[in-house]
């Protein structure tokens, strides 16, 4: 199980608690034997939280150094590695699971993983789960947090054996005692230990890439029995005893505020336990015993909203378009480059688009009587905090707040504010029992936000010699950042441009000129985070627009590209070396048969670069995608097979962005609401996706959304060179 | 009314809701996801008798006392304890999907297939696989499960 339960840790809590010369909180448990090791990281906001749970339970020094934020703990029973960053399907506790086995000398299945909980008082910062980050800024603490366990078993371990500690060597969670027959297993070791833990007097040595034995290889993923088996707990499955179905009435369109509610016929109806009105609050929802019975009685209340927005998805589109704007780079001189060699001109279009999880969101609230009750809820959230800031700000700074995160059934940056544990608590608290509320699909993606269209016009020219002059881009994009971000407007607009939009927003090729206008628009739909931010879109311009140079200039597009690249640069050594690998790959320089043709791009993000070719066949009178070969520098990969699932994935939703999706607004409500009319890429129209890692490096990089930056690019560069239409709008319709 | 559910007679007590509520809901077996409500995306898929059906698009009553099989319902638990996974399930520990949410209606969708197609080529998993949505973008791991679970089917 990932997912944690709630309740007290293991005992009555940590008995004692110091801190280490290396910052790393150790607490001797209350329960026999027991070690609690917390890893420190450098951000301070977790503080509180961790302070003042310990000291609620007298268990700690009044002065704590760092946040606590990856937490071993080892009773008799074995050691579970408490991981504060929320699984949605990334890998992540499979991946870092790997990385404490590798200093901890245990094999991955010997650790039990879960999900840090806050209610065992681990910091909510620290859960943020957003942007690639979880693995490339956890392996360095993990490591150390879990070498140093290591060095502290080993010691225990040598005073129960009566040996020099420089005498165990450690393999599958037991000591062996070099020379000797004589072993001791951990789970022993922590059994018989009596009196304060010795810390090692210096650092233990993390080891060498050389010996890893976890590291680097494609261990099974820890939590893919528990889904087997239906064990696994998401939102959508959370309960407890005593628990009721909950609704809430959402806006007829997008911006209508609730004027007026009554309980019209839904007081009445088979099932119906409260009917809650809270105009002010801008709320009216129903409990009933059971889900379907309040999605019906929700529906019979008597509502008044305000008009809201009537627009429509072309004018939504269309308010997105490229100009004046905030000049991002303005590299030599571009008036001169583009009155010479010959100029091409494009632009291109992206649309709005769902995350489309399936996993609806969902949320479970138990609040406890009278003005001071608790507020308790389980939610499928990227960011516990956020909720529980939200709860905080509906029902006070003072009630006590708890929040426990589910696994999530996908999510793609849509679960990052996740308000129904707002709406579940409001249920629960009018109610007087646990709520459960679950959206149906079609309120999941008209109440979204959303991926924002964008609009890019591309200049550039290229001179008799077959290299690029200059590039004159100008890009416009619905906000993503500022759209769930707490800046005041008049702060963004100052600011000129959004901080997502910028992903995957410059081009990486040498050029003597570039000038790049970055355009933010305020839309009257909600729009934010999805996969990879600006990345997919902007690179689909970028690369789009690549390919129209090189046609321009008579040249092959890789040629073009790795004319273009920068071998003074290790983004552009890096970029070189995934699309040669990519290429060589897809036998690039083989011939195809008519009607069928390759396209390749490439992006970089969050410190990792990816270069594909797309091979198509544009012969049975439509489009087909017939394979795709990935080249990825991720850095170190910790999980082979676990990253390789994020490549393939990444490529299926960029294929299914590229191939199927569109989200339809008219008359200011999303009427694309359900996979009959929204449809996403199925597994017949999915082809073979080949992946290879190169690089390599000492530390991993991002894997979660890098992938998907090339999809589209490739796909309308392999149309063209097919001998279609260049194709400058998602999705591509030829 | 009664249900029989993984082999077990259950007494269920909102006949007219939508089985997949019924299963989730009522009986625990959450196991059984619910993903459109219109069955298009195949996350709620149940064996009714054998045949993979959108356990969305029929009530409990319409049921009838017909055996249905959830995800819950496939491996072998021992008096002891023990659990032994079905051939399916074993071929996706090995062939792990994400985030899992469609993973209950893909075993599923495997096991009706296997048993009437023991051998099925690329094509046959993938339109048995129709509509079958994964948004984590799984297919080929999928593809290469049901190959597996094939092959493990036919081992002694």
């Amino acid at each position: 199980m990932t997912d944690a339960p709630a309740g007290d840790p293991p005992g009555s809590g940590p008995g004692r608690w110091r801190v280490t010369r290396r910052r790393l909180l150790i607490g001797a448990g209350a329960t026999f034997g027991s070690l609690l090791v917390g890893a420190p990281l450098a951000i301070e906001y977790g503080r509180p939280t961790l302070a003042e749970w310990m000291l609620e339970r007298g268990t700690g020094p009044a002065e704590i150094p760092e946040s606590s934020l990856v937490w071993f703990e080892l009773t008799g029973a074995g050691i579970t590695l408490h991981v504060p960053k929320i699984e949605m399907g990334q890998g992540i506790h499979t991946a870092l699971a790997q990385v404490a086995a590798e200093e901890l000398r245990v094999r991955p299945d010997q650790l039990t993983v879960v999900q840090a909980d806050a209610g065992r008082g681990f910091p909510l910062a620290a859960m943020f789960t957003f942007g690639s980050t979880s693995v490339a800024s956890l392996y360095t603490p993990i490591r150390e947090a879990a070498a140093t366990v290591h060095a502290m078993l080993a010691i225990e371990a040598a005073r129960q054996l009566g040996v020099d500690p420089a005498s165990l060597t450690a393999v599958d969670a037991r000591f062996l005692v070099t020379g000797t027959q004589r072993q001791l297993a951990y789970t022993d070791v922590i059994s018989a230990h009596t009196g304060p833990w010795q810390e090692p007097a210096e650092q233990p040595a993390l080891r060498p890439a050389g010996e890893f034995t976890s590291i680097g290889s494609s261990a099974p993923r820890v939590d893919i029995r528990a889904k087997l088996l239906g064990e696994a707990v998401y939102g959508y499955d959370a309960r407890v005893p005593g628990m009721s179905y909950g609704a809430f009435a959402v806006p007829p369109r997008f911006g209508a505020e609730l004027l007026s509610a009554a309980p019209g016929d839904a007081a009445g109806m088979p099932g119906v336990q409260q009917v809650v009105i809270d105009v002010p609050a801008g709320f009216a929802g129903v409990v009933a015993d059971t889900r379907t019975r309040a999605w019906a009685a929700v529906a019979a209340l008597q509502l008044r909203w305000s008009e809201g927005t009537r627009v429509g998805d072309r004018e939504l589109e269309q308010q997105v378009t490229a100009g004046a704007g905030v000049v991002l780079r303005r590299d030599g001189s571009i008036r001169g480059a583009l009155g010479q060699g010959r100029i091409v001109e494009a632009e291109y279009r992206t649309p709005l688009a769902a995350h489309a999880h399936l996993e609806p969101l969902a949320a479970l609230a138990a609040v406890e009587p009278g003005p001071a009750g608790k507020v308790e809820v389980w939610v499928p959230t990227q960011s516990p905090e956020s909720v529980t800031k939200d709860l905080h700000a509906a029902f006070g700074e003072d009630r006590a707040v708890v929040v426990h995160v589910t696994l999530l059934g996908g999510s793609f940056g849509r679960k990052g504010g996740q308000h129904l544990g707002v709406e579940a608590a409001r249920l629960s608290a009018a109610a007087g029992r646990p709520v459960h509320v679950g959206w149906t699909r079609e309120t999941d993606l008209r109440q979204a936000f959303y991926r924002p269209p964008t609009h890019t016009r591309m200049r550039g020219s290229v001179g008799p010699d077959g290299r690029i002059r200059g590039v004159e881009q100008r890009s416009a994009a619905g906000d993503i950042i500022w759209a769930v971000a707490g800046l005041p407007e008049p702060v963004r607009s100052l600011i000129g441009f959004d901080p997502g939009g910028l992903l995957g927003l410059f081009l990486p090729y040498d050029l003597p000129a570039y000038r790049l206008v970055n355009r933010r628009e305020q839309l009257p739909v909600p729009t934010g985070p999805w996969r990879g931010l600006g990345l997919m879109p902007n690179t689909f311009a970028l690369e789009s627009f690549l390919d129209e140079l090189a046609e321009a200039a008579g040249a092959d597009p890789l040629a073009f590209r790795l004319a273009h690249l920068s071998d003074s640069s290790d983004d552009g050594r890096r970029l070189r070396g995934v699309l040669q690998t990519a290429a060589r790959m897809a036998r690039w320089d083989e011939p195809l048969p008519a009607g069928r043709g390759r396209g390749i791009a490439c992006s970089g993000d969050v410190g990792t670069v990816v270069a594909m070719v797309a091979e198509v066949d544009l012969s049975g009178g439509r489009l087909r995608v017939t394979g795709v070969d990935v080249a990825v520098d991720c850095g170190l990969v910790v999980n082979p097979a676990g990253a390789k699932l994020q490549a393939q994935g990444s490529v299926v939703m960029g294929l299914s962005s590229t191939l199927c999706e569109r989200l339809r607004v008219h008359d200011g409500q999303v009427v694309s609401d359900n996979f009959d009319t929204y449809p996403i890429l199925e597994m017949a129209d999915t082809p073979p996706i080949r992946v290879a890692f190169v690089g390599g490096g000492q530390t991993p990089h991002g894997m979660g959304e890098p992938v998907v930056g090339p999809v589209p690019a490739a796909v309308a560069n392999a149309v063209r060179a097919a001998g279609g239409p260049r194709l400058r709008s998602l999705p591509l319709r030829p | 009314m009664r249900l029989l559910v993984n082999g077990r007679q259950h007494t269920v007590e909102h006949a007219d809701e939508p089985l997949v509520w019924v299963l989730r809901d009522e009986l625990g077996l959450i196991g059984t996801r619910y993903g459109c409500g219109i069955g298009a995306c195949g996350c709620c898929t149940v064996l009714l008798a054998g045949e993979p059906v959108r356990s969305c698009q029929l009530t409990a009553a319409e049921v009838g006392d017909r055996p249905v099989v959830t995800l819950e319902g496939l491996a072998e638990r021992g008096a002891d304890g023990t659990v032994t996974l079905h051939p399916v399930q074993q071929a996706f520990v090995e062939n792990p999907l994400q985030c899992g949410w469609c993973l209950p209606g893909h075993v599923l969708t495997a096991v009706a297939l296997l048993a009437r197609d023991p051998d099925p080529d690329e094509a046959a998993i993938a339109e048995a696989a129709r509509p079958n949505l994964c948004r984590c973008g799984g297919y080929n791991t999928i593809k290469a499960a049901v190959a597996r679970a094939a092959e493990l089917a036919r081992e002694p």
